[in-house]
C-alpha cells in the first residue's frame, strides 16, 4: 500500500535543492580544504598540500581561541535563552488580561534584522552616542568600553543574542507546553508528586522533542553567526567567534584553502556536537521509528 | 483573593519589567531614526526632542529602497511557501513510508544549516554564476537564486519543525481516507494539511522570517536587481560616516511587514508548535 | 621640463577640447561612438561613498542620455565590495563591467592580471578614444594605477590624503591660550611635532574634564575590531616616523630587521609607542572608532585635535546638517618627525598616505568597449569640478583652479591647496601584491597592543614574524 518509491519521490524535490546548494558546495568546500590556494599569492592557483591546512589549524592560535570564544558564548547565551524562554513560556501559559500584548511585544526583537539588531546595539553601547556607557558611568562610576575591554565585548554579544533569540525560545517552548496533555500531569498531582517532580518526570520529557529543535537551531546558529557581532565590534579580540575568523581568512585574507579546511574543521565538530545531544536529548533507541 | 491579587500584580510587575527591557534597545533605535546626524552625537538622551522625519522621507523617496523591499517581500514570501510545501511532503515521506536509511537522512538535513556561510560563499558564487547560465542568464542576481538558496538553511529547519507535527497525525486517518478511495493527494489536502495546519503556518512563518533577516547570501549572491533590504542597511555604513539615522528609519520600516506577518500569526504559532507531542 | 612643456600642451589642447564640448558637435560624437552598444547596460560595483554616490546618481544618467547605455551602479559596504569584486574577477564571471580599486589593492590587482590596460585598448580602438579625455590631465595619484611602461588601468575617480585637523575656536581662544602657555612654557599652536602633539592633547583632554565637556585631546582611529588601526599606525603613523613600506622590505621578503625589514625596528616602536600613549587623551570610543567614527567624533567636537582623512576634511569643515564645528576647522600637514618632510621632498620616503581610488575594467567584462566610453567621460576635464564639489575628491590637476573648488578651498582652510601642493609629500599604498593578505596577520597585534595585552616592541617583532611566516607561505618570502 506504501510504496517506497513513492516516498522517495515526495522526498525527491527536497534532496535534490539540499544536494545541489547544500551538498556540492560542501563538497567544492572539502576539495578545496586540502589545497593550498590563496588567490594572492605568487604562485597561480591551487596546489594539493594533503593535510597540512589541518595540520596548521590545531597551532593556530587564533583558531583554537575563537573556538574557545564560541563555546563561551554559545553555552552562556543559548543557557540563558533556554532558561528564560522556559520561564517566560511558563508564564504565559497563565491567563492574565493583556497576556497576548505581553506576548507579541515579546516577540518583536525576533523581527530584526541581524545586522539591524548588531547596529542598534552598537549604537547603544559606543560611548559617545550610546546611552549606556554614559549612564553606566553617570549612576554607577562604571567604565564600559567594548572596543578597551575584551570581557565586554563577549558580554555584550552574550546578552544582544539573549535579547534577540530568548523570543524563538520562548515561543517554541509555549508551543511545547500547551501541546502537553493535561491528564498525566493531573495523574501525577493526585498521586502526590510535588511540583518538581511532575516537572522533571512529566513536562520535560513531553518537552524533548522541542527542546531538542529548539537547542539544536540555536546551537547551529550561534556556532555559524557572522552578521550580528561583526556589526557590534567587528570581531576584535573579544569577540573573533569562528564563524568570523573563518570569514576574515576567507574574505579579507582570500586564504581559501586554509579557510575552507577550518570551515569543515567547524562544521564536524558542529554535527559532533549537535548528535551528541540529539542522542543525550532524544534518548533515541534502535528500533523506536517502526 | 488577596493572595490572588497580590499574584497578579506580580506577573505584571514581572511583564512590564520584561516589555521594558525589550523595548529599550527598539526605542533607542527609533529614537535614532529621529535625530539628525548633527543631534545623534550630543550627550546620550533617551527622549525624542523634536519631530524629525528626514531620515524617514530619505528612505522611502529612494527607488532603490523600493526595490530592496519588494525583493525582500517576494524572496521571503515565495520561499516560506516553497518551504511549507517540500517540507510537507519531505516529513510525510519520512513519516509514512519505510526508506532505508530515512533516520541518517533526518540527521543530514539538518547538518545543512549548520555549515559555516563564509566558505560556502565561493562554490556557491561560482555555482550562481557559471554553472547556471542559459545564455546570457545566470542565477546570480535573481529573487528565484535567493529563494532556492535560502531552502538550505530553512527547509531542515522545517522539515524537523513539522516531523512532530505529522508523526502525531494518527495513520489510521490515512487509512480510512484510502479506503475511502482517495490517493495521495486527496490524503495530504483532506487529511494532512488541515491537521497540520498550525504546524505549518509556524513553519512558513519563522522560515519568513528568517528569510526576511539573511543577509551574507544576499550580500554575495545579487547585485543590483535582487538586492534585499538587509544589504541595502550595510550601505549605510561608509568610510565617510555611517548614516545611523536612516539606517535606523529603514531598520523601523522593516520591522513593519514582520510585525505585522508575526501579528497576525501569533494564534498560530501558539497552537502550531506541537513538536510531536499529539494533541487531541 | 620638456615633460613638463608637454603637459602644459596637452593642458591647453584639453582645455580647447572642452570648449568645444558645449557644442552639439560633442554631444554628437558620444551618440556616434556608442551607437554599436545603445541600449546595452554596463554594471559596476564600488563603495557608497560621496564620490561614488555622485557618480552613480548624477553622471550615469548624464552619460545614459548622451550615449543610450545603461550603467547598473551597485553601492555597498567596504568589505563587500572588495569580495564581491574579488570574486567576479578571479571566478572570472563578468558580473561587472568596471570595478572600484582602492589604491591599496591596485598591486596585487595588477599581479593577477585582472585589469584592462586602458591605455592599450583605446589606442586599439581609436574609433572609441574621446578626445576630451586626457590621460595627462590627471594629478599624479593618477601614477599609482600605472604599469612600468606608463599605461593607466584605472581612472582616478577619487583622492584625498589624511591630514591633521585642529579646532581654530580652541587653538585661538584667548583664555585657553594663556592657560596653556601658563602651564607648558611656549604659546599653543597647532602642532609641528610629536612632543607638541602630545602637550596639546593632555593640555585639552584635562580642559575638557575641568570645563565638564566632552572634549578629548586627539582622535585615535584605534578599532580593536577593524583594520582601520593597523592602517592609521601603518600608513599615517609609521611614516610620519619614518617607517615606510609597513617596515617590509621587498626586496628581502621580509618585515624583521635582521633580514632588511624594519616592522619590529626602533623607528616602528617608537611610532607605536607614541601613537598608543595618545590613547588616555582620546575619547573613550577611539578604541571602537574606524575612519567613519573618527571623523564623527571629531566632528561633534570631541577632539581638538587629530588625524582626519581629507574626503571627512570637507563635510566636517561645512556641512551644518552633519558637522557642529563647521567654520572651525584648521587643516594642516600631519605631523612628522625631524627629516621627514625633507626626505619625502627628495623622494625619499613619503609623510602619509594618499588615499583613493578608480575605476578599472576587468578582463571578464563582455562589454569593455562601452565601459571604456563610460570611463572616459567621467575621466573627462568638464565633469570634474563639481563633482569635486560634491564628494570632496580631486584627481584632475585643473581642478584646483576651479573657481567651484577656489571657493570652497577658504572653507576648508586651505585643504585643496594643501592637497595639490603638499601631495607629492604622501604615497599610495606600498607596492605589495599581499597587501590584504599581510594586513590580516598584522590586525591582531596592533589590535592587542592597543588593548595593552602586548608591549610596542614585542607587538611589533610578533607581527614581523608573522608577517615573514605569512610572506613565506604566499611566496614572497626570502
Amino acid at each position: 500500500m506504501r510504496n517506497p518509491r513513492t516516498g522517495w519521490l515526495l522526498l525527491s524535490p527536497t534532496l535534490i535543492i539540499l544536494i545541489v546548494f547544500g551538498f556540492m558546495p560542501f563538497l567544492y568546500v572539502l576539495f578545496v580544504g586540502f589545497h593550498e590556494w590563496n588567490i594572492f599569492a605568487a604562485a597561480d592557483g591551487m596546489h594539493f598540500n594533503g593535510l597540512d591546512n589541518f595540520r596548521r589549524l590545531v597551532f593556530d592560535n587564533d583558531f583554537t581561541t575563537s573556538l574557545g570564544l564560541t563555546a563561551k558564548f554559545a553555552v552562556f547565551a543559548i543557557a540563558s535563552e533556554v532558561v528564560l524562554g522556559f520561564v517566560l513560556a511558563q508564564m504565559l501559559t497563565r491567563k492574565f488580561p493583556g497576556k497576548s500584548l505581553f506576548r507579541i511585544i515579546h516577540t518583536f526583537p525576533l523581527m530584526v534584522a541581524p545586522i539591524a539588531v548588531g547596529a542598534i546595539w552598537r549604537l547603544l553601547v559606543i560611548p559617545g552616542f550610546g546611552p549606556v556607557p554614559f549612564f553606566l558611568d553617570r549612576w554607577f562610576d562604571l567604565t564600559y568600553q567594548i572596543g578597551t575591554y575584551p570581557d565586554q565585548a563577549l558580554w555584550t554579544s552574550v546578552i544582544m543574542d539573549v535579547w534577540h533569540w530568548t523570543p524563538f525560545v520562548t515561543l517554541t517552548m509555549l508551543a511545547g507546553l500547551s501541546s502537553i496533555p493535561r491528564e498525566p500531569v493531573e495523574q501525577a498531582k493526585v498521586d502526590g508528586a510535588s511540583r518538581l517532580q511532575v516537572f522533571w518526570y512529566v513536562t520535560l520529557p513531553f518537552l524533548r522533542p522541542v527542546l531538542l529543535t529548539t537547542v539544536f537551531i540555536r546551537i547551529m546558529d550561534a556556532i555559524r553567526t557572522v552578521d550580528e557581532v561583526w556589526m557590534l565590534a567587528g570581531g576584535g579580540p573579544g569577540t573573533r567567534f569562528t564563524g568570523i575568523y573563518i570569514w576574515r581568512v576567507v574574505f579579507p585574507k582570500t586564504d581559501y584553502g586554509y579557510g575552507s579546511s577550518i570551515s569543515i574543521i567547524t562544521l564536524y565538530l558542529t554535527i559532533v556536537l549537535c548528535w551528541l545531544l540529539f542522542i543525550a536529548i532524544s534518548g533515541r533507541r534502535k528500533g523506536e521509528v517502526e | 483573593m488577596r493572595q490572588r491579587v497580590g499574584r497578579l500584580l506580580l506577573t505584571y510587575g514581572f511583564w512590564v519589567l520584561m516589555t521594558l527591557l525589550t523595548l529599550i534597545p527598539i526605542w533607542w533605535m527609533f529614537v535614532v531614526s529621529m535625530r539628525s546626524r548633527v543631534e545623534l552625537f550630543s550627550r546620550p538622551n533617551l527622549a525624542i526632542s523634536r519631530l524629525f522625519l528626514e531620515n524617514y522621507s530619505n528612505v522611502l523617496t529612494d527607488s532603490a529602497f523600493q526595490r530592496y523591499m519588494t525583493n525582500s517581500i517576494v524572496v521571503s514570501t515565495s520561499n516560506a511557501v516553497l518551504v511549507m510545501a517540500l517540507a510537507l511532503l519531505a516529513t510525510y515521506a519520512l513519516s509514512r513510508y519505510k526508506l532505508t536509511g530515512s533516520d541518517n537522512i533526518f540527521f543530514w538535513l539538518i547538518t545543512n544549516r549548520m555549515a559555516p556561510p563564509a566558505a560556502f560563499l565561493l562554490p556557491l558564487f561560482i555555482m550562481f554564476t557559471r554553472t547556471f547560465r542559459i545564455g546570457d542568464w545566470t542565477l546570480f542576481d535573481t529573487q528565484i537564486g535567493l529563494i532556492l538558496v535560502y531552502c538550505v538553511f530553512n527547509l531542515p529547519f522545517a522539515i524537523w519543525l513539522l516531523k512532530g507535527v505529522v508523526d502525531g497525525i494518527p495513520i489510521e486517518l490515512d487509512d480510512a481516507a484510502m479506503i475511502d478511495g482517495a490517493g495521495l493527494p486527496g490524503v495530504l489536502r483532506h487529511v494532512v494539511i488541515p491537521l497540520a495546519a498550525p504546524g505549518l503556518a509556524v513553519t512558513g512563518i519563522l522560515s519568513w522570517v528568517f528569510a526576511w533577516n539573511e543577509y551574507l547570501f544576499a550580500a554575495n549572491l545579487t547585485s543590483v536587481e535582487a538586492r534585499t533590504i538587509t544589504t541595502g542597511l550595510a550601505e549605510f555604513v561608509t568610510v565617510t560616516g555611517t548614516n545611523w539615522g536612516e539606517l535606523a528609519a529603514m531598520s523601523m520600516i522593516t520591522l513593519i511587514p514582520s510585525a505585522i506577518i508575526v501579528i497576525v500569526a501569533q494564534r498560530y504559532i501558539v497552537m502550531g508548535l506541537t513538536f510531536g507531542a499529539v494533541k487531541e | 621640463m620638456k615633460k613638463l612643456f608637454t603637459i602644459v600642451l596637452l593642458l591647453a589642447f584639453a582645455l580647447l577640447a572642452n570648449m568645444s564640448l558645449v557644442t552639439a558637435d560633442m554631444h554628437g560624437w558620444w551618440a556616434e561612438a556608442a551607437a554599436p552598444y545603445a541600449g546595452s547596460t554596463i554594471r559596476g560595483v564600488s563603495e557608497s561613498t560621496p564620490p561614488s554616490n555622485y557618480v552613480a546618481d548624477v553622471l550615469a544618467a548624464q552619460f545614459t542620455e548622451l550615449t543610450g547605455i545603461n550603467v547598473e551602479f551597485e553601492t555597498t559596504s567596504w568589505d563587500q565590495m572588495y569580495s564581491k569584486a574579488i570574486n567576479d574577477m578571479e571566478a572570472n564571471t563578468g558580473i561587472y563591467d568596471f570595478v572600484y580599486i582602492e589604491q591599496d589593492i591596485i598591486y596585487s590587482y595588477l599581479a593577477q592580471d585582472y585589469l584592462v590596460n586602458l591605455t592599450q585598448f583605446a589606442a586599439d580602438n581609436p574609433d572609441l578614444a574621446y578626445e576630451g579625455y586626457d590621460e595627462s590631465a590627471f594629478t599624479s595619484f593618477a601614477d599609482y594605477f600605472k604599469n612600468a611602461d606608463g599605461d593607466l588601468f584605472g581612472v582616478p575617480m577619487e583622492a584625498f590624503v589624511k591630514v591633521y585637523l585642529y579646532r581654530k575656536d580652541l587653538f585661538e581662544d584667548a583664555d585657553i591660550m594663556a592657560a596653556f602657555e601658563e602651564e607648558y612654557g611656549y604659546p599653543l599652536a597647532p602642532a609641528e611635532n610629536f612632543d607638541q602633539y602630545r602637550d596639546n592633547a593632555e593640555f585639552f583632554t584635562a580642559y575638557g574634564e575641568s570645563m565638564d565637556m566632552d572634549l578629548w585631546g586627539t582622535t585615535v582611529q584605534g578599532s580593536t575590531g577593524h583594520p582601520a588601526s593597523t592602517y592609521e599606525f601603518l600608513e599615517s603613523i609609521g611614516p610620519s616616523f619614518g617607517l615606510y613600506n609597513w617596515g617590509i622590505n621587498l626586496e628581502a621578503g621580509s618585515a624583521q630587521s635582521a633580514n632588511g625589514g624594519a616592522l619590529d625596528g626602533d623607528t616602528a616602536v617608537e611610532a607605536l609607542s607614541f601613537w598608543l600613549s595618545m590613547l588616555p587623551f582620546a575619547p573613550p570610543e577611539a578604541t571602537s572608532s574606524t575612519w567613519d567614527e573618527v571623523a564623527s567624533s571629531f566632528a561633534a567636537g570631541r577632539a581638538a585635535q587629530g588625524w582626519v582623512y581629507g574626503e571627512n576634511a570637507a563635510w566636517i569643515a561645512t556641512d551644518e546638517s552633519r558637522s557642529a564645528v563647521t567654520g572651525n576647522v584648521g587643516v594642516r600637514l600631519p605631523v612628522t618627525a625631524e627629516g621627514v618632510v625633507e626626505a619625502a621632498s627628495m623622494g625619499d620616503g613619503y609623510i602619509g598616505y594618499y588615499d583613493g581610488g578608480a575605476f578599472g575594467v576587468p578582463h571578464s567584462s563582455r562589454n569593455k568597449e562601452a565601459t571604456l566610453l563610460w570611463l572616459q567621460f567621467i575621466g573627462q576635464e568638464s565633469v570634474q569640478a563639481e563633482w569635486a564639489a560634491a564628494g570632496a575628491r580631486i584627481t584632475h590637476t585643473a581642478t584646483f583652479d576651479d573657481p567651484l573648488i577656489a571657493e570652497q578651498d577658504t572653507k576648508v582652510d586651505g585643504y585643496y591647496t594643501l592637497l595639490e601642493e603638499q601631495g607629492p609629500l604622501f604615497a599610495g599604498a606600498p607596492p605589495f601584491p599581499f597587501h590584504a593578505q599581510v594586513r590580516e596577520v598584522i590586525d591582531p597585534f596592533i589590535q592587542r597592543a592597543i588593548l595593552g595585552e602586548l608591549s610596542p616592541a614585542d607587538a611589533l617583532s610578533q607581527a614581523a614574524m608573522a608577517v615573514d611566516e605569512e610572506l613565506d607561505r604566499l611566496g614572497y618570502g626570502m
